[in-house]
């Protein structure tokens, strides 16, 4: 492992609608990582995600991925640097298919990614996420909310990252879906894939990652191993809250 | 009134191929809203540019070539100028619409629509007087071109009596909505402007530049909007003001099909040509307003058009 994490956010103060909604995030992720950020909703979960992918606006702080500034550049050349984004409403491409959707990221960062057989990526996503080999053809709309989270899963994940953001990948899904999904995210972290996930149920993630924090009213307030953390009586009344606001 | 069987097959022709030189125009002026969400009020006036412009690049290339002389091979020539002349035309509002997005729309995507209404207003008011400048006020009558093409005997050969060159609006017309049906639901960029048209955020997150979309469509809809003005020219005349009136019915056309929604405008664009020309034989009053009463009804039953919104729908 380099000494210098794959992606480091140090003050992030990010802004929803002219209001500042982050409280100086500090957050890395190491290559091959597999990291939790868990908080009730409203906590700043999707807003930290999003400050990183700059698709909400960073009033200070910094966002470095293996040392470049994400601030200062564009946020279309984010994924072309290696980080594929599952946002929390997994926004299809609706009226497409599974393939297409998949598809996509490559024809718009393939060349960044250095991927020169689309084919075989897209068949190394289906591999991954084997629920969808038979539903290729299928318009996304058309899918289950499990399916649906897989296909933007497999769409983060057909640019070939480096990292992977998932905003609350398992929220809202039966338990056997919730298996199906915990069991996926696994296989892609065994890729060397990082992995940073948002969860506002901290039993989820335990598993699943290798170090968690825990976030609330926009403010890093805990760190560490995620089995000590959520056994934690605090965190887990503090989580108890969930839904509250 | 009764009408003849011919004479209602004539109208219904003629409504269709009116049809398709709206969806011309249309389908560039949706596809923008669809994904820029400007609404152009410019667009009436690229198509005009498109008109006159053809007259100009088909004066040239007669002025380079000769006048055609008679017999097949003369009007074959002829109608080979005014495709070239309409490709040319069409070639000329690309690098247009380019700048007009790059210099003047992309200032203003983050300000209120008022701003867009009034600057594309502003663009409007500069192209019509573009066009005094270099034109003139008075109109350009082009019967001689229509005439020529409709020399070529076409329809005769089905037995019905109706004008070449409408036949060839008709085809040309069906060729470019297949075109355009083909470029976003089979190329890589016209999904990809689909994608930035259903969701523009996410686009962005899998590296779309939706500067680089956005310029793309809008010169697409001005090639759109100048191939329709070439191509609606020869039968009529060009006039200053001819812009007006193809862009009030644009927006009839992609309200009935749903703002965005290209299978709408389509759909749109033949119903309100075709109705557009029944009522010219059925009752003359009523030739403007029958288009806006089908909006209206339209609007009352499926408020949000007969096919909601583009990209999904593409």
């Amino acid at each position: 492992m380099s000494s210098e994490p794959l992606l480091s956010v140090r003050g992030l103060n990010a802004a929803v609608e002219g209001f500042q909604v982050t409280e100086d995030i500090d957050l890395d992720v190491n290559a091959g990582e597999a990291v939790g950020l868990v908080g009730r909703n409203g906590a700043g979960k999707t807003s930290t995600f999003r400050g990183i992918m700059g698709l909400t606006p960073v009033w200070s702080g910094s966002v470095k991925f293996r040392g470049e500034e994400l601030t200062d550049i564009r946020s279309e050349l984010i994924p072309k640097r290696g980080i594929g984004y599952q946002p929390e409403d997994r926004k299809l491409f609706t009226g497409m298919t599974v393939d297409e959707n998949f598809r996509l990221p490559i024809w718009t960062s393939g060349k960044a990614r250095g991927i020169d057989d689309e084919d075989a990526v897209v068949e190394s996503v289906y591999d991954v996420l084997t629920e969808l080999d038979d539903r290729r053809n299928a318009k996304v709309q058309n899918l289950s909310g499990g399916q649906a989270k897989m296909v933007a899963i497999g769409r983060a994940l057909a640019l070939q990252p480096d990292l992977l953001i998932l905003d609350e990948p398992l929220e809202g899904l039966a338990p056997v879906v919730v298996e199906n999904l915990k069991r996926y995210i696994r296989a892609i972290n065994d890729r060397d894939i990082a992995v940073l996930i948002a969860e506002s149920n901290v039993t989820h993630v335990p598993e699943v990652v290798d170090r968690l924090y825990v976030i609330e009213r926009g403010d890093i307030i805990a760190s560490g191993d995620p089995a000590e953390l959520a056994a934690d009586e605090d965190i887990q009344k503090l989580m108890q809250g969930s839904g509250a606001e | 009134m009764a009408v003849s069987a011919t004479a209602a097959l004539v109208q219904t022709l003629n409504g269709i191929q009116f049809g398709f030189i709206l969806f011309m125009i249309a389908s560039g002026l949706t596809v923008i809203l669809g994904i820029l969400d400007v609404l152009n009020l410019a667009h009436g006036e690229l198509f005009s540019l498109g008109a006159y412009t053809a007259i100009g690049v088909f004066g040239f290339i007669i002025g380079v070539i000769g006048p055609p002389g008679g017999g097949v091979v003369g009007t074959v020539v002829f109608v080979l100028a005014v495709i070239a002349a309409v490709l040319v035309t069409a070639a000329i509002l690309l690098p247009v619409g380019t700048i007009f997005e790059a210099v003047f729309l992309r200032q203003i995507y983050d300000r209120d629509q008022v701003y867009q209404l009034v600057l594309t207003f502003a663009l409007l008011l500069i192209l019509l007087d573009v066009k005094k400048f270099i034109w003139g006020d008075s109109s350009i009558r082009t019967d001689a071109v229509y005439s020529a093409i409709n020399t070529i005997p076409t329809s005769e050969l089905v037995g019905l009596n109706y004008p070449t060159y409408n036949v060839f609006v008709i085809l040309v017309g069906s060729a470019v909505v297949a075109g355009l049906f083909w470029f976003f639901e089979r190329t890589k960029t016209g999904r990809i402007i689909r994608a930035t048209a259903i969701d523009r955020e996410m686009a962005t997150a899998i590296g779309v530049s939706t500067d680089r979309v956005f310029t793309l469509v809008f010169a697409l809809g001005a090639f759109l909007a100048g191939f329709a003005g070439a191509m609606a020219v020869p039968p009529t005349s060009a006039t200053l003001e001819m812009g007006t009136n193809p862009l009030v019915l644009s927006f009839v056309v992609i309200v009935i099909g749903g703002l965005g929604s290209l299978r709408g405008a389509f759909v749109g664009a033949l119903l309100v040509g075709v109705i557009r020309s029944w009522m010219i034989t059925l009752y003359p009053p009523g030739e403007i307003a029958a288009p806006f009463a089908i909006m209206a009804l339209i609007l009352l039953v499926k408020p949000e058009g007969l096919f909601g919104t583009w990209g999904e729908t593409a």
